[in-house]
């Protein structure tokens, strides 16, 4: 999966104009968040290296530097799926925690509150809650494809 | 027009007034909005946990809609982003494959490729069309002035999406809203990302990116600012007190709908939109 998406050949296609951090509003605010060196570290496959810098999830997943790549190359793809690597390998923040637990636990990022929804007009949301569950069960079982 | 109504995780836990004012629009307006109790989440705050766990989860919410004959409309630009991602990437038929074999244990059946999904403004954009909204407008909003903030997932990825709006100069809310009568203004900063997403992981970073976006049309002088996403409101309106706080700033900016906004000039009631979950009040407006 993670290959699949990376799609290698694109991210060799990357020439380090720039342009992702140009044009990117963290790098602005926070010059530690640099998406064209992450891409860097990334397509020369110091993978481990960037796993564990922490701009990694300050990435808000705008796409704009995806849209502004020359080179068509998915830079937001990349690093979000970047953080999946990282999470499966430890380096995470504690909310990515918080929210994988209250996934599993309810099916959903925000438990519903029927009672309120009620109150205001709307049905009650009545999903299998352990949908969730199952399903990060289910992709652990796959053959190790990323 | 029956529709795959994808409600998401936010919209009936924290945007009580965006789902109240969607429903009541589209009846209002013809287009029927089914409640499909199966939906779960749509994948996006796994991706940063197990990329696969989260297009297994978009693919079986696309596979439910298939199945059911509907296609999909959405009222969270994060959700129509990550679902249409995953339309995208499934039309690679190894993954679809390898996505399939493992639905058949969610009790799923397989998903072929034929949904559609669309955000509720785009739908109404390119699908129903602003002409028979226009023909509906009871009370025109002549005397206001919005500012429209589209969230980043609203047409990006382009890949995703299509190119059915400009990222870089986006228009397709604005003309909706100019249906109304209402004027919108262009801003320097009409493109900057709400920050919600990273709240949790740099709070002061994500304030930042809310405050730029708050002063900027607060200084603008509109009477609100327009969202078509939970996440969005989230960031400039439930949280736009502590963000004042946080930046040494004062804001006092409503934040609406677009579909409280088209209602109103429908001459829909103020209860039928939700109006009473408006935490920063809109009264002068709706006066």
């Amino acid at each position: 999966m993670y290959s699949y998406l990376l799609d290698k050949e694109k991210l060799k296609c990357c020439y380090q104009c720039g342009k992702c951090s140009s044009g990117c509003d963290i790098n602005r605010l926070d010059g530690s968040f640099q998406p064209h060196r992450l891409l860097h570290l990334i397509g020369m496959g110091a993978t481990d290296k960037v796993l564990k810098i922490d701009s990694l999830w300050k990435c808000t997943t705008c796409f704009t530097c995806s849209e502004r790549c020359p080179q068509g190359v998915k830079i937001t793809e990349i690093l979000w799926l970047t953080r999946a690597f990282a999470f499966k390998s430890g380096c995470i923040p504690e909310l990515a925690v918080i929210q994988r637990d209250t996934l599993l636990k309810s099916g959903r990022l925000m438990p519903v509150d029927n009672k309120k929804r009620e109150k205001a007009g709307l049905p009650a949301i009545t999903e299998e809650s352990d949908v969730a569950a199952q399903i990060f069960k289910i992709a652990e079982e796959k053959e190790q494809i990323l | 027009m029956r529709y795959a109504f994808y409600l998401g995780c936010a919209t009936p836990v924290k945007a009580l007034k965006y789902e109240i004012s969607a429903r009541n629009l589209a009846r209002s307006l013809g287009i029927e909005l089914i409640d499909i109790p199966e939906f779960g989440c749509c994948g996006f705050p796994v991706k940063s946990m197990d990329s696969f766990a989260a297009i297994l989860m978009a693919a079986r919410n696309l596979a439910i809609a298939e199945e059911k004959g509907m296609d999909i409309i959405g009222v969270c630009t994060g959700c129509t982003a990550i679902l249409s991602e995953a339309k995208e990437y499934l039309e690679d038929e190894k993954l679809r494959e390898k996505v399939n074999g493992k639905l058949k244990a969610l009790g799923v059946k397989e998903y072929r490729g034929r949904v559609k999904i669309k955000h509720f403004a785009r739908f109404l954009y390119e699908d129903y069309k602003p002409d028979r909204i226009r023909d509906k407008i009871t009370t025109p909003l002549a005397s206001l002035e919005f500012g429209i903030h589209y969230g980043c997932h609203y047409m990006k990825p382009t890949p995703a999406h299509g190119q059915f709006d400009d990222p870089a100069n986006p228009f397709t809310i604005d003309d909706l809203i100019n249906i109304t009568g209402a004027k919108t203004v262009n801003y320097p900063n009409k493109n900057l990302c709400c920050g919600l997403t990273i709240m949790g992981t740099d709070e002061d970073l994500s304030f930042k990116l809310a405050a730029e976006k708050l002063e900027c049309l607060s200084g603008k002088g509109v009477d609100a600012m327009v969202v078509a996403c939970p996440s969005c409101c989230i960031a400039y309106e439930n949280n736009q007190k502590l963000v004042g706080k946080k930046t040494g700033k004062e804001f006092s900016l409503p934040v609406l709908y677009f579909t409280q906004v088209i209602g109103l000039a429908m001459g829909l009631s103020e209860k039928d939109l939700g109006f009473e979950f408006n935490r920063i009040k809109a009264d002068d407006l709706l006066q």
